[in-house]
C-alpha cells in the first residue's frame, strides 16, 4: 500500500480498492451529469438568446430555473461521484439520487413558466 | 493492490504455439497490450465518454460566442475560442489517460485515477453557467 496519495483524500483515504470497471462506471455517470447541466445551462442561455417567450418576466423566471438546475446538476456530478466511489470503497449501499428529483420537478416546472409565457 | 477484477477475467494469452492468432492483423505479432481490458469495453466507453463532454463544452463556448459577439465583440471571440481550446487540450489529454489507464490495467497495477480531472470539469462547468447567469441578468436589465 505505497501507491501515491490521491485526490481526494476524504474519498481514497480508506476502503479497498473496488473492481476497476465500478470506478469507470462512477466516472461516467459523473460525465453524464456534467453534460446535463451544461444542457440545462444551455436552455438557460437559448431561452434568452432567441427572447423565449417574449414576456421578459415568464422568461427570466424559466431561465432562472434552467441555471439553478444546471448547478443542482454539476454539484451532483460531483458529490454524487464522490459519494458512490466512497460507498465502493467500503463496500456499502451506494448513494440514492435525491437530486434526480428536483432536476425532474425543476424542468416541468420551467417547461410551465415557458407555455404560460407564450400565451400570456 | 493488484487484485484482478472479480468479474470476467482480461482474456489470458492462448496456450499452445505462439504466433498470430488467426484474424489478427498480419505483419505484426500480437502483443499482450493489444488485447482489451475486458469484454465489455469499460476504458474505452469512459474515454468516449469523455470525448462527448469535450465536444459539449467546445460546442457551448463556440455557440455562446456566436450569439454574445453582436454585443461583446472581440472578447466573445476570443472568449469562446479560448474554451474550444481548453477542450482540445482536456480531449487530448483524456487520450494519454486512456493509453496510460489501459497499460495499467492490462499489467493488473489497478486504476491509477484520482478527482483532479473531475473537479477541474466541474468547476469549468460551474464557470459556464455563473457566465450564463451573467448573460440572463445583462438581458434582463437591458429590456
Amino acid at each position: 500500500m505505497n501507491a501515491p496519495r490521491r485526490f481526494p483524500g476524504t474519498v481514497y483515504r480508506d476502503g479497498d480498492e473496488p473492481d476497476p470497471r465500478f470506478s469507470l462506471a462512477n466516472e461516467r455517470t459523473f460525465l453524464a451529469w456534467l453534460r446535463t447541466a451544461l444542457a440545462l445551462y444551455a436552455g438557460a442561455f437559448a431561452l434568452e438568446a432567441l427572447a423565449l417567450p417574449e414576456a421578459l418576466g415568464w422568461r427570466a423566471a424559466a431561465a432562472g430555473v434552467f441555471v439553478v438546475l444546471g448547478t443542482v446538476a454539476s454539484l451532483q456530478a460531483w458529490w454524487g461521484w464522490a459519494a458512490t466511489e466512497r460507498s465502493l470503497r467500503r463496500g456499502t449501499p451506494l448513494p440514492g439520487l435525491g437530486a434526480g428529483a428536483i432536476i425532474v420537478a425543476g424542468v416541468i416546472i420551467a417547461a410551465a413558466l415557458v407555455t404560460i409565457g407564450l400565451f400570456a | 493492490m493488484s487484485t484482478p477484477p472479480a468479474g470476467p477475467t482480461p482474456p489470458a494469452p492462448p496456450p499452445g504455439p505462439p504466433g498470430p492468432p488467426p484474424g489478427g492483423p498480419p505483419g505484426r505479432p500480437r502483443r499482450p497490450g493489444d488485447a482489451p481490458f475486458d469484454p465489455g469495453l469499460q476504458v474505452e466507453r469512459t474515454l468516449l465518454a469523455w470525448r462527448r463532454t469535450c465536444l459539449s463544452f467546445a460546442a457551448a463556448g463556440l455557440v455562446a460566442a456566436r450569439f454574445t459577439a453582436p454585443a461583446l465583440g472581440v472578447t466573445a471571440v476570443v472568449a469562446g475560442l479560448a474554451v474550444a481550446g481548453c477542450a482540445i487540450l482536456a480531449y487530448v489529454a483524456t487520450a494519454h489517460g486512456y493509453a496510460r489507464e489501459h497499460r495499467g490495467l492490462v499489467e493488473e497495477d489497478g486504476l491509477a485515477r484520482s478527482g483532479v480531472p473531475m473537479l477541474v470539469a466541474t468547476g469549468a462547468v460551474l464557470l459556464l453557467g455563473a457566465l450564463c447567469a451573467a448573460y440572463l441578468v445583462a438581458g434582463i436589465l437591458r429590456s
